[in-house]
Formats: C-alpha cells, structure tokens, sequence
C-alpha cells in the first residue's frame, strides 16, 4: 500500500536547504495525499484503471544511482540537440547536455531552479510547484508535490525558434521497488517555436509518478511527444497539465509501450482564443499490461479547433482504456473540436474499455466523436493474402499501418521518425 | 490446369450460391465468363482464390494437380492465382509499393527466386508502370486509398502485371474503365498470354472480349453454367441479353 | 440567419396545451411511505401474500439505497415522504363496458385525443388507459383472447395469471436493481401486462396511455410484456399530462422478456408536463426499461420519443443472451426551457453473434441540457457481437447543452464496436434556404428538426408517427434563434 509514512521518514534529510515555501506546500500535499488515500474504482474517472500493484506493495523514495551511457543510449533520437537526464527522478549533469542553446533560453534541473542555484528564475520554483486545482482531488499529484525531488524546466523566452529537439531522458533503475517522482514545466514565451520529446525507460521494479506543467503563449508553437517504454515491471503514473494562451499551437502525441500498469492523465485548457491542439498518440500493450489515456481538453475560449486521435493495439491479456472528455464551455463558441478513438483488440482475452465524452454549453460548434474497436479489417486481411503475402505478415503489415496511421500524425519528422523505429521494435516482439 | 466439378458453395446464411459448377481451364487458354448481376461470378472467384465467408459442400477444385481447396488464401497466390478484384480494398497506412514489394517476394520465394533489394524492385516497377501508363505517383499512396474507380482497377492489372500468376482471374477489371483505360488492362491481358498460362475473365461487357479474344465464353446463372461456346455467344447475349437463358436454364 | 431576419424569441410560447385538471374524488392512501403503506396498497389492490413480501422485500433494499447522483441532471432533493403513493379513482362496481366508464374519464381522453372506444376501433389499436395508477378500460380484450393473447391490467394479471406473473415479474429488472425501480417495486399501483402465447402474431398495436392527474400522487406503473417462442408484438406507449405547478415524481418499470425466435418492439412517446418556461412544476420522470432477449434469434426494439417531463432519467436496455439475439434502440430527446434529460441505453452482449444499433437524436433548446450515456458490453462469450452506435445533437440557443457519455467495453476480439457521435448547431444554410422558399421560422425548424430525427420517426408505427412529429414542433416552439 502506498502511504506517505517512507516520505515523512526521509523528508528532512531528503528536501533539506529547500526554501520556506516549498517545505510548507510539500507537508500540506503530503497531508492532502493521506487524507486522499489512492483512487478507487469506485470513482467514475478510475473505474476502468486497476491499481491494485499500488495497493499491494511499499515503493521507498528512490536513492540516487547513476546509470551507464549505454543504457540511454538506444533510446536517444537522432539529431536531439539538447538533453537532460533524470536518473531515478534526480538530474544527472554527465549524461545532460545543456550546451548550445539560444540566448535566454532555459533548461535546467528543477532542483537547481528551487534552491536559486539558477540566477533569474527564483519565481519559477513556485509556478512548477505551485497548487493547481487538481490537487485537492488527484492523489497522485498531491504525492508528486509533497515527494518530487526533481525534474527538468524549459523556459524559452518570446521570439526565440529552438531548431533542433530538445530531449529528456527518465531513466530508472530499481534494484528493490522504489518510488520516482518527477515535477518539470515547459514554458514557451510568446511567439516561441520548439519541439521536446520525453522518453521514459528503466529497469525493475518502480513506479515512476510524473507531473508536468505546460503554458504555451500567445502565437506560439510546441511539438511534445512523450514516449513511456518502462520496463516490464514498471508502473507509471502520469499528469500533464497544458495551458495555451491565444493563436498557440500544440502538438503532442503519447506512445505508450512500457509497464505493466500504466496511467496519463492530461489535462489540456485552450484559454485563449484561436488556439489549436492535437492531441494524438497510441498505446501498444501485450503480456497482461494495463494501461489508461485518460484526457480532458477543456475549451474555455471561442475558435480554438483540436484534434485528438488516439489508437490502440491490445493483444494477449492486456487491457487498454482510453477515457477521453472533450468539454466546451458556453464562451466557447466556433469550437471545432474531433476526437477519435480506435482500438485493434487482438487477444482472446484482451479487453478494451473506451468512454469518449462530449460535454458541450456552447451552440455554435462542429464537435465529433469516434470509437471503435475491433479485430483487423477481413477484407484487407483477404486482399493480402490474395496477392501471396503469410498470415503473419499481412496481420504484422496491417498493425503496423494501424499504428503507423496515428504516428504520421507527428508533424515533426524528427520526432515521427524516432517513433515508428519505436514501433517496429514492438511489432519485432509481437507474438506469432 | 484448372478443373472444377460439380463445385457447390453456401454462404454462411446457409444460401447456397454456387449449385454445381463444372469449368475446365487448360494452360494457353483464356475463358470469358458472363451472366446476370448476382449469379454467382464474384462468388465463384472468391472461392477459387480462398475468400473466407463461403462453405464448400459438393465438388473439387484441382490445380496443377493440387486441390486447390486445401490451401490458404496466401499459397493459392503463391501458387500463382491472382484475382484481380472486382470491389479492390483500401488498405489505409499501408504504403502500395511496400505491399507490392512484400508480394512479389512473398511470390518470387515460392518460385525459388531471390527476393529483390529495392533498387532492383524500384527498376521492375518503373517498367511495368510504363507498359501500362500508369503514374508512379499513385505507388506513393496507401493501397487504393482515394484512388478513382479505374485507377483501382488499373492498380489490380499493374499487381498481376508484376507478380506474373499462372492463373489469372479478373473480375469485372473492365468495368468503370473509360476505353483508354480498357486499352491499358487488354494490353496488360494479352501481355501475359503464354502457353504456360491462363485467365480467367469475369464481365458483362463485349468491348472487353474485343481487344482479348476469349478461347471459350460461359453463362454463369442461378450458380450454374448454363451456356458455353466460343466467341460468338459473347455477341449473342450482347444484343439478346440473357432473358434468352430463360429457355434454356 | 442573423437576429434580424429572425427574432425567434419574440415568437408566442405556446402554452402545454394538455393543461388541465380532472375532478374526480380520489381515493387516496395518506401521504408518506413506510411498510404500511407497502401493505395499505397490496391490501386495497387484493394481492396475495407473495406479493405483499415480493414488495416489502424491495421496500426494505429500497430504504439502504441513496439516489443515483452519476446523471448530469441537478435535481433537489425529493421528499419521498411528501408523495401520495395511492390514489385510484373511486370505484362504482368497476366498468364493464365504455359505457360504465366514467364520463368525466373518457372526456379527458377525449381532450388528449385518445383513441378510446369507437377511435380506438377504427384506428385498430387496443388501448388499456391508466388513469392515475388504476386500468379502468380495456377494449379488444376478447378478439386478442381468441388467439390466446393476454393483454390487461396488471393487477388483473397477478389474480388472473398469477403463475406467469409469478415467474417472470422482476426476472429483468431485480427489486434492488436501483433506487427507482426499488420504490416502484414497493408501491407500483397498476400498469400493463400482455403475454403472447408461441408462435402468435399480435394482430394489433397494443397500447396504453398513461396519465398523472392527482396533485401529488407519484405514479408507479409496472408493465410486464412476454413474448413467447416465435411470437411477435409491438407495443405502444404514450403519455400526457395535465398542468401541475408542484413536481410530479413518476418511477415507472417496464419490463420485457423475448423467447426464441421472439420479436418486441415498444415505442413510446413520452410528452409529461415539462414545467413552465421558468422551470416551474413538471414531471421528475424516473424510468427502468429493460429488456431480455431470452432466446436464440429474438430481437427488442426500444424507439422512445421524449419530448416531455422536467427530468427524465431513463435507459431502455437490452439483455442479449440468446445466440444471434438483437437489440434495437432509437431515441429522440427534446429538452427546452429548462428542462433535463439524461437518458440512452445498455446493450449487454452475452450470446454469440448478438447484434445492437443505436441511434440517439438529442435536441436542445432554450436552457436545456441533454445527455446521451449510453453502455456497449461485450461480454466474453459473446463471439462475433456487433455494435453500431450513431449519437447527434443539435443545439440551438447559446444556453443549452447537449453531452454525449458512451461506455465502450470489449471482451471478446471478435466482436466489432462503433461508435460516431456529433454535436452540432442547427444549420444556418438549411434554415436559410427554407426561410428563402417562405416557410416561417417555426416551420423551418420544425421541417428540419423532423429530418434530423428522421432515422429514429421512421421506426414508430405510423399511427405515432404523426402525433411525434407534431410533438417536436409543439416542444420546440419559442426556441429558434
Ligand atoms: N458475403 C456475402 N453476404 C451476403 N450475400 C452474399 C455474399 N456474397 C455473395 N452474396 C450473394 O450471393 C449472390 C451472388 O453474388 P455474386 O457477387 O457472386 O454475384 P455476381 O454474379 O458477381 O454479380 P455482379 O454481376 O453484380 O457482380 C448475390 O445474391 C449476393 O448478394
Ligand atoms: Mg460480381
């Protein structure tokens, strides 16, 4: 059972020489994590996620480890051009790549940035830890707050186009289940253009709880793939939470590969108005892997136009649910919002749950919804086969394009690139 | 090289479409078959190339001495069968020259023949298009994804062009076309006539049977072969039509 | 379309125009609800023991269970102590003939248009009026006993039929299914029951107008309808009621069962007081419809339009348990003003190669908030299930809202879900173009609002057909802009 007591124990020595305020904010999520205790199924927003590894075991905060080059390095993207590593959720300055930046840009370790280490940014700290919303009724960000040692910041001031992409790497080793807790913020002044790709892996037995704070200004443009390949014993626990100011864009899409029990919630606010998102990604799970995409793209501002497409390959015993909630509130008029889901449900005793949600106050809009779910299409399957190509290779063909359909999605083709090499390693471990 | 006896085939629903069919193709030879909509046609090439949805109560089916029933739908191509198919299935996100090359060398393993690099597959394709007129940018595409009606049908000749099958089964690859475009798939027909192979022509239309003269004409009706003949019964139904059947079936 | 063009606001709400009161002396249990009235009901209904128990037993899950709170719908709280849950009209012998009936009784239908009587003849339907919680007319009783069908009231099933009654009463909605249909359960006054012997063909739509009347009486009706091996039946149900300024509590069960090769199709048009354009009075409407395809190759077709009641809180399902069974649902749902609907379906897919549909047409207006939630579940035995799912929503009026909940559960591989839903507003063009060709506003909205609904109108029988298309006019009046 998670509880906080392994964080109450080492908290001083843990979070000593942090500031007041941080301390303050870290005891009362703490508390608030207590009072909360994990989600139940009884909740509507986690009947579908089964948290029960959460429920049967201690995960300890991690210890600080250092881990080889080679372990990150095939799951570097080619032509990245700035880095940091979070080893066990604490930055790792030898394998981070800070270098080479524009002027003004900032990325660094959130640590650094809470004990004024980066001269500038002290107001920062707050805004990365500061309490949204949420944490009074998601547990696991109120633990992130209290338990979060690390994680990285990206500030790119107005007017500044980063060319090549940034890249953070979350690595993981457990040698006895531990806890890794990471807190990090992207924040795209206006008018920015950048692309960062976060990339989780790792080995043993751990629960990586990440949260994320995302503002894109006015006018400006952020790619963001996230990639979660954690190891087969991992459980992960995700929050993003986006906030885009007028006329920006963002891009995201979510590969999810890894653990054996996995969760993202995102929480996505089209603020100002004009803006547009897409908010795409796939989740390939075999073995008797576990995985939600929970979404909520709150429109609160007129003309803002999204799209989210999300697939899912489900095989063996695995279970895969995608949750996803497009709101449009009555200030929102001229929203043109679609969201699509789409499941291949390939193992006999696989299961997919999705609930896509329109939840709409405002007249004058163009909202849709898909879902399906399914084996692969017979008559494609017929075609393939009727031209002499194996069983197997038509499914393996026929996957492949399913996935590779939401993948070319990325505008990014850096980005795009590096995730289809992701795929074909999973479908090179697809069962016959 | 192809027989067929008294082949019988139902659909799931227990509807039996095929009623004893009967039809021998010899290597060399190129056999037309004609009948009314929903006579069984689609019905009878689908079972030939292995189309799952039938089920075979009566009959055999032999091919080059093999029972062609016994086979997958992948070895029956393998074997050299090709359907070009009347409906040709979009395949979204999968990129056509991709499965193109998967085929051919799924064929060509068979055959004992090494597969291609794509350089060389690259140099088969680029002949091939040119002898059929077709745009290389449609090999860019996703399988039949947006493509028009004769673009598909052109794309169904194109693949058999370059998988070079034995047994060639087109069904209805003539309808749709405008006459360029029919000139396109009999040259592609008649290209592949060689005393090793065969084809089999399913079509309503005589303008087809104009530019590849069939060795033999068919009737299929009511899941039956009711009337064969050489070419001239082609010419027969053209300007009858097949209420003239109706005396004989 | 600009306000210009259209000032559609301006245009007269047209009073409910099924607004009035029928004075008939009632005989009333006393408000409030505990096991004596559980008993004062089954005593003055004549029940048997099993069936004082069967009631008590839900009265007593009842009193453990907390209202639903999962609905989009902002309710306050109901006293369920305030409620009178008796209230029949006083009885001279009970009616033999239309003649007995009482005259009052049948002007009120009258006034509702209901085909009763010689009407009823003519439009070949057999009617069995409930009037407040008690049957008082049955017509065509004896042509449908000749073919062995039973169709009556059903506290004349339960002393007539007891056996069948017996055995398949709460078979598909259990006493402790949910809190509304535990309280039915406990106090249902009367409703329908029609069983349909193998292999019958019902000749007839059967039919039953239900009516609330008496201030403060909640109504509790309960139908039963079985259709045996390979019989058939369609089954029509519609409702209107008089003008109340309180809320009325109405917490209906309906309850289906298909044998083999079995067909049911239940349409209803629902048209309860929706309360004023200030959200004053109308009907809380609380409904548990559920079917079980029992047999192999049956099929339950649910079409409902709702055009009425302050709430309705209201998910005809379907149980697919036979192998190849079906399950149909086609839902119109129309709120305005500031009424609330929250309502869809189930499909629980059991048997192999069971099949669904699901077509749901959400209209707002005014200050409405519609809610389509709706659960497709493949279970794990449910070989080759299909689903298809089409869910619009059209708005019109900046202040309403229309919400689309779908649950999607898959079990097995080989079965195939879709689900599409769209929300958008009511086209400018569309209602460009007919205001170009002359039609009113009112008239436009109508013509389109009816097209919209078109998939789900052209499953009603025709004899409801009509008066639906009617009703969506009526409801929407007052709302184009
Ligand atoms: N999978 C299927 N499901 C239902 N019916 C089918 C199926 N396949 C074939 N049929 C039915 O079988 C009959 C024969 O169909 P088939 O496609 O073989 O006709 P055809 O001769 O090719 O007609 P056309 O000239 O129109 O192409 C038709 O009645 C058709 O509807
Ligand atoms: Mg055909």
């Amino acid at each position: 059972m998670v509880t906080t007591k392994p964080f109450l124990e080492t908290f001083d020595t843990v979070h000593a020489g942090e500031p007041d305020w941080l301390l303050q904010r870290r005891r009362s999520a703490l508390a608030r994590f207590g009072e909360l205790g994990l989600p139940t199924r009884r909740q509507e927003n986690w009947r579908f996620t089964n948290l029960r590894p959460l429920e049967k075991q201690e995960f300890a905060p991690g210890d600080s480890v250092s881990v080889a080059a080679t372990a990150i390095a095939p799951y570097l993207v080619e032509g990245a051009g700035h880095r940091i590593v979070l080893v066990n959720g604490r930055f790792d300055s030898g394998l981070s790549k800070l270098d080479g930046l524009p002027a003004g840009v900032l990325l660094a370790s959130v640590k650094a940035i809470v004990s004024n280490d980066v001269p500038g940014f002290f107001l920062l700290g707050p805004q990365i830890f500061g309490e949204g919303t949420e944490e009074a009724k998601q547990p696991f960000l109120a633990l992130n707050t209290g338990a979060a040692l690390d994680g990285f910041a990206l500030g790119i001031p107005a007017g500044t186009k980063i060319e090549r992409p940034i890249e953070i790497v979350h690595i993981a080793d457990a040698a006895s289940p531990l806890s890794v807790n990471s807190r990090s913020a992207i924040l795209a002044g206006e008018d920015t253009k950048a692309s960062i790709i976060e990339t989780f892996i790792g080995t043993g037995e751990y629960w990586q709880n990440a949260v994320l704070r995302v503002q894109v200004a006015a006018r400006a443009e952020l790619h963001h793939v996230t990639i979660q390949d954690h190891g087969s014993e991992a459980i992960h626990t995700g929050s993003t939470t986006i906030h885009l100011a007028e006329k920006s864009r963002y891009n995201s899409f979510n590969l999810t590969v890894g653990g054996r029990l996995a969760r993202q919630d995102v929480y996505l606010a089209m603020s100002g108005a004009d803006a547009t998102c897409a908010v795409d990604g796939a989740y390939l799970l075999r073995g008797s892997q576990e995985a939600t995409m929970a979404t909520l793209i709150d429109h609160q501002a007129p003309g803002c136009k999204t799209r989210e497409v999300f697939k899912g390959v489900v095989e063996e015993q695995a279970h895969g649910v995608f949750q996803g909630k497009i709101q449009v509130r009555q200030a929102a008029q001229k929203t043109d919002a679609h969201q699509l889901n789409k499941n291949l449900l390939l193992g006999e005793r696989a299961i997919v749950d999705t609930k896509p949600e329109l939840e709409i106050f405002a007249d004058d809009v163009k909202c849709s919804h898909g879902a399906t779910v399914g084996d692969l299409d017979e008559a494609a399957m017929f075609y393939l086969r009727a031209r002499g190509i194996p069983e197997k290779q038509a499914r393996n063909m026929l996957v492949e394009a399913f996935a590779a359909d939401a993948i070319d999605l990325v505008e990014d083709l850096r980005l795009q690139q590096h995730l289809r090499r992701h795929l074909d390693r999973w479908l090179a471990g697809r069962p016959s | 090289m192809l027989e067929i006896k008294n082949l019988h085939a139902r659909l799931k629903d227990g509807r039996e479409i095929l009623k004893g069919i009967d039809l021998t193709v010899n290597a060399g030879e190129v056999h037309a078959i004609m009948g009314p909509n929903g006579s069984g046609k689609s019905t009878l090439a689908g079972v030939l190339a292995g189309r799952d949805g039938y089920e075979i109560t009566e009959g055999s089916v032999t091919y080059q001495g093999k029972d062609l029933l016994d086979l997958s739908a992948d070895e029956r191509a393998r074997e050299g069968v090709f359907l070009a198919f009347q409906y040709p299935v979009e395949i979204p996100g999968v990129n056509n020259m991709y499965f193109l090359r998967a085929a051919l060398n799924a064929v060509r393993r068979q055959r004992g023949e090494p597969e291609l690099d794509a350089g060389q597959f690259l140099k088969a394709v680029r002949a091939k298009l040119k002898l059929l007129d077709i745009g290389e940018d449609l090999l860019q595409r996703a399988v039949n994804v947006g493509f028009s009606g004769g673009e598909k049908k052109r794309n169904e000749i194109f693949q058999m062009a370059m998988l070079e099958p034995k047994l060639a089964i087109l069904d209805e690859t003539d309808s749709g076309l405008d006459i360029d475009a029919l000139r396109v798939v009999a040259h592609g027909v008649n290209n592949m006539r060689s005393p090793e192979r065969a084809a089999v022509m399913i079509t309503h239309y005589q303008r087809l049977l104009d530019y590849v003269e069939p060795d033999v004409v068919h009737v299929l009706s009511h899941g039956r072969i009711v009337r064969s003949g050489d070419k001239s019964l082609a010419a027969e139904l053209e300007c009858k039509g097949y209420a003239f059947l109706d005396d004989v079936a | 379309m600009t306000t210009d063009t259209l000032d559609v606001r301006s245009l007269a709400n047209q009073a409910y125009k099924y607004g009035f009161v029928t004075d008939i002396e009632a005989d009333e249990a006393p408000p409030g609800l505990d096991e004596s009235t559980v008993a004062f009901i089954s005593a003055k209904k004549g029940e048997p023991e099993w069936l004082l128990e069967w009631r008590l037993k839900a009265f007593r899950a009842w009193l453990k269970m907390t209202p639903p709170d999962w609905a989009k719908l902002k309710i306050a709280p109901i006293d369920y102590q305030a409620s009178t849950y008796y209230s029949a009209p006083k009885k001279k012998d009970g009616p033999k003939s239309l003649d007995e009936v009482d005259p009052e009784l049948l002007a009120t239908y009258e006034k509702l248009g209901i085909p009763l009587g010689e009407r009823a003849r003519l439009a070949g339907i057999a009617v069995d009026a409930v009037f407040d919680s008690v049957s008082v007319a049955t017509t065509f009783r004896a042509q449908l006993a000749e073919l062995g069908i039973i169709f009556c009231s059903f506290g004349e099933a339960v002393r007539e039929h007891p056996d069948l009654v017996r055995q398949y009463l709460g078979s598909v909605v259990p006493q402790g299914d949910n809190f509304f249909a535990a309280l039915n359960s406990a106090v249902f006054s009367d409703g329908s029951f029609a069983y349909i012997p193998p292999g019958v063909h019902c000749p007839m739509e059967l039919s039953t107008y239900f009516r609330i009347n008496a201030a403060n009486s909640g109504q509790f009706e309960r139908t039963l309808l079985i259709a045996d091996k390979g019989a058939r039946v369609s089954y029509l149900e519609g409702c209107t009621a008089p003008q109340r300024d309180e809320n009325q509590l109405h917490a209906a069960v309906v309850e289906l069962v298909a044998l083999e090769d079995a067909n049911i199709k239940y349409s209803t048009v629902q048209n309860w007081y929706p309360g004023d354009a200030e959200g004053r009075g109308g009907i809380y409407n609380f409904v548990t419809k559920r079917g079980a395809c029992r047999g192999a190759n049956s099929k339950i077709s649910w079409t409902q339009v709702e055009t009425g009641s302050a709430i309705t809180w209201k998910y005809p399902s379907c149980i697919l348990e036979g192998d190849n069974s079906i399950g149909e649902f086609y839902s119109v749902a129309i709120t305005n003003n500031l009424q609330q609907a929250d309502t869809g379906t189930k499909m629980i897919h059991l048997g192999r190669n069971t099949s669904s549909t699901i077509i749901s047409k959400g209209i707002s207006a005014g200050r409405g908030q519609n809610t389509y939630r709706g659960l497709v579940k493949i279970m794990p035995k449910a070989q080759g299930a299909r689903n298809y799912t089409q869910c619009d929503s059209l708005l019109i009026g900046d202040k309403c809202g229309a919400h689309t909940v779908p649950y999607i559960e898959v079990r097995n591989p080989s079965a195939r879900v879709e689900h599409e839903a769209t929300t958008s507003k009511i086209s400018e063009d569309q209602m460009f173009y007919c205001l170009q060709r002359g039609l009113t506003s009112e008239d436009a909205l109508s013509l389109i609002v009816n097209g919209f609904c078109k998939e789900v109108l052209k499953e009603l029988p025709m004899e409801f057909a009509v008066e639906a298309q009617k009703l969506l006019a009526v409801s929407l009046e007052g709302s184009v802009g």
